[in-house]
């Protein structure tokens, strides 16, 4: 019996893509939704591993509305081997599907569980700790290497003066970060191939939980350019002249 | 006829690799390329292993076995990225197809795994200095002798040529009775007698070299023709089918990038105390710009679903996306540079070589006029 391994996904707004608010609430339904490049390191990781040790399994999971299925269809598409979605239309806070993904870890006896160690969104840091805490497992976090020997996982992170070394036996939650690996692209054979892969629908409301956090509003912060230009060919007129600016019109400095 | 107004999730999904490929990997190093006239081999290269190397090849051989609409979606991806790195993979493709479908089993086996891998590169050389537009008058000419064929003669333009490792699709003449009497042939780098041309100075497509492929008696082996002989028109023509509808998706995908570019810079640009965005005349510019590339992009994938259904008016159908898309992506990408005003000319912006890039897709793969005479052809002769 091999590994079995939890990629947990979000969607999240392209990069590229501006924030649209309506009745309060970011309002995707017109704007392009991703994976979360956050969570493409572990999925990396995940088939790393999987590449190293064929018998492994790779399940993707996402916590989310309908439309989470085409983020799963990418992680499908990049090479995992089934995918879950737990369907939801209300808005969830972070330590609720922490808790959704430990409930599906359980069921899905998973050894190894992969996260971002951020999320391109809410950037709460705390998805990965919440999964830990339900579960009572051990948490690496902001790993930036990380090498499987059996069932021993060895992994590094940086700290602000240098990088810790770690070492955990499974079953662990792994969090990740930009730079831990390169992750594929989707192959177009497995474009092709994601479709007939299964992806099993969960109803949020089977697990039991409701979210005690709720939303209220969102607004977008409104920022105003002065488009002043400063001059620059004399260099230390053009430094008065912005000390200036900063210290009179903006109040930046005082 | 599914495809007409919307994509497949999976259709979606290769599109969007492809321009996430094209973001990441190409653009930001799109002028640089450009600027020192270099072809990035490994970058092209590294788009094997996301399975372009082989895009219509079958899949026993490591193909992705995708159909017309998938490729011209990758096309047009790559080339919001820069347009050229787009055509040469196009080019590419089009060699594999060629083995693929008119090439024997150890001609597949030989030379497919190879350039669905990208260890080989593919280009095809069908015109010569004294035949363009009548390709069917070429004078390259290929003579029997044993068990092999002598090849001698000059052709003109050839992208990619001299690339090391390339395998090159030669079409010459077998027989003296014109268009029937061309056949195609494998000829591999290396071969004796094969040479190059200085690469040529160009108005754009810098990051490819386009150089004459000369053949002095090069001698190759019986088994690398094509087919049968005198099919060589035939094949020759067949990719070129393909080869437009990539072309044209490669305009597109330049005229969308450089759109892109400009709505960005509108917004941000002032004039006259507003934004250039908040001028109707502009405005109006924009959704024209919008409106024809979405046209064109639509029927683009009209004439490359017909191409995959091999329907019986898929020929006139990609001559006609292929002067069109090729004409509409130009002039967008034209008016993006007005939009920009000066900055617009300058190269540091990225509209210019867009352009520049784009000017030559209404002529290689057969002229735009080329294109009305095949769709004229066809309403004339309908009319009999
Ligand atoms: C950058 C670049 C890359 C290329 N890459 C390749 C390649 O990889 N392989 C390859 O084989 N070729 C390649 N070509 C060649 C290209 O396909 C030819 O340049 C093209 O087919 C036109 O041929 P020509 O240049 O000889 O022009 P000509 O045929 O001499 O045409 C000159 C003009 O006359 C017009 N004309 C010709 N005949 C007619 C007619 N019957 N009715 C109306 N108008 C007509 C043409 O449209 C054109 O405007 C490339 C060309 C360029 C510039």
């Amino acid at each position: 019996m091999g590994l079995r391994i939890l990629s947990v996904i979000r969607q999240v707004l392209d990069a590229e893509e501006s924030v649209r608010i309506k009745d309060g609430m970011v309002d995707p339904s017109s704007s392009k939704l991703v994976l979360d490049t956050m969570d493409e390191y572990g999925l990396e990781e995940a088939l790393r591993i999987r590449d190293a040790q064929p018998e492994t399994e790779v399940v993707a999971l996402a916590v989310g509305p309908a439309r989470c299925e085409e983020a799963l269809r990418t992680a499908l598409a990049i090479g995992a081997d089934r995918a879950i979605l737990v369907e939801t239309f209300e808005p969830l806070d972070v330590i609720t599907v922490g808790n959704v993904a430990a409930q599906v870890a359980r069921k899905e006896q998973s050894d190894l569980i992969f996260c971002g160690g951020q999320e391109a969104d809410w950037d709460s840091q705390a998805f990965g700790a919440a999964i830990a805490e339900y579960l009572n497992w051990p948490q690496l976090t902001w790993t930036t290497a990380l090498n499987l020997e059996g069932r021993t996982l060895t992994g590094t992170h940086d700290i602000d003066e240098g990088t810790e070394s770690f070492s955990v036996e499974l079953p662990a939650v792994i969090t990740t970060q930009q730079g831990l690996c390169e992750p594929r692209y989707p192959t177009l054979p497995n474009i092709m191939k994601a479709r007939k892969k299964e992806l099993r629908r969960e109803s949020f409301e089977s697990f039991g939980l409701h979210s005690r956090l709720k939303f209220i509003r969102s607004e977008i912060q409104v920022k105003e350019r002065m488009r002043r230009i400063v001059d620059g060919k004399d260099g230390s007129a053009a430094a008065q002249q912005l000390v200036e600016f900063l210290r009179n019109e903006t109040r930046v400095i005082g | 006829m599914a495809h007409l107004f919307s994509l497949t999730d999976e259709q979606q999904e290769i599109s969007n690799v492809a321009k996430k490929f094209a973001a990441t990997e190409i653009a930001p190093h799109a002028l640089e390329w450009d600027q020192a006239r270099h072809l990035p081999l490994n970058v092209i290269r590294s788009t094997a292993r996301l399975g372009m190397g082989g895009i219509y090849v079958r899949e026993d051989l490591g193909g992705s076995e995708l159909d017309r609409l998938g490729g011209v979606l990758i096309f047009e991806g790559l080339a919001t990225g820069c347009p050229v790195i787009s055509a040469y993979l196009s080019v590419h493709n089009m060699v594999a197809w060629i083995i693929d479908t008119f090439g024997n089993e150890s001609q597949r086996k030989a030379y497919l795994p190879r350039l669905c891998s990208m260890e080989s590169m593919g280009a095809y050389a069908l015109t010569e200095p004294g035949s363009g537009s009548d390709a069917g008058a070429l004078s390259t000419k290929a003579v029997r002798d044993g068990d092999t064929y002598v090849l001698s003669g000059v052709k003109q333009f050839i992208s990619g040529a001299g690339v090391p490792g390339t395998t090159y699709i030669v079409m010459a003449r077998t027989a003296d009775t014109g268009s029937r009497g061309i056949s195609a042939f494998l000829v591999e780098d290396g071969a004796a007698g094969l040479s190059f041309g200085a690469p040529e100075k160009k108005m754009g497509w810098h990051a490819q070299p386009t150089r004459q492929l000369i053949l002095e008696d090069v001698r190759i082996p019986m088994q690398n023709l094509i087919g049968e002989e005198g099919q060589g028109f035939k094949i020759a023509m067949g990719a070129l089918d393909g080869g437009r509808l990539n072309i044209a998706a490669c305009s597109l995908g330049g005229a969308s990038a450089a759109l892109e570019k400009t709505l960005r810079y509108v917004t941000d640009r002032h004039a006259f105390g507003k934004r250039l965005a908040d001028f109707q005349a502009l405005q109006f510019r924009l959704a024209d710009m919008a409106t024809e590339l979405e046209i064109a992009r639509t029927f683009l994938w009209r004439a490359a679903a017909s191409l995959s259904e091999r329907s019986s008016d898929a020929t006139v159908l990609c001559a006609m996306a292929k002067r069109f898309v090729t004409d509409v992506g130009f002039h967008v990408a034209n008016d993006a540079l007005q939009l920009h005003g000066g900055y617009g000319y300058l190269l540091e912006y990225g509209i210019e070589k867009i352009v520049r890039d784009l000017r030559v897709h209404q002529i290689l793969e057969g002229t735009n006029e080329i294109m009305r005479l095949i769709v004229s052809r066809s309403l004339i002769e309908g009319l009999k």
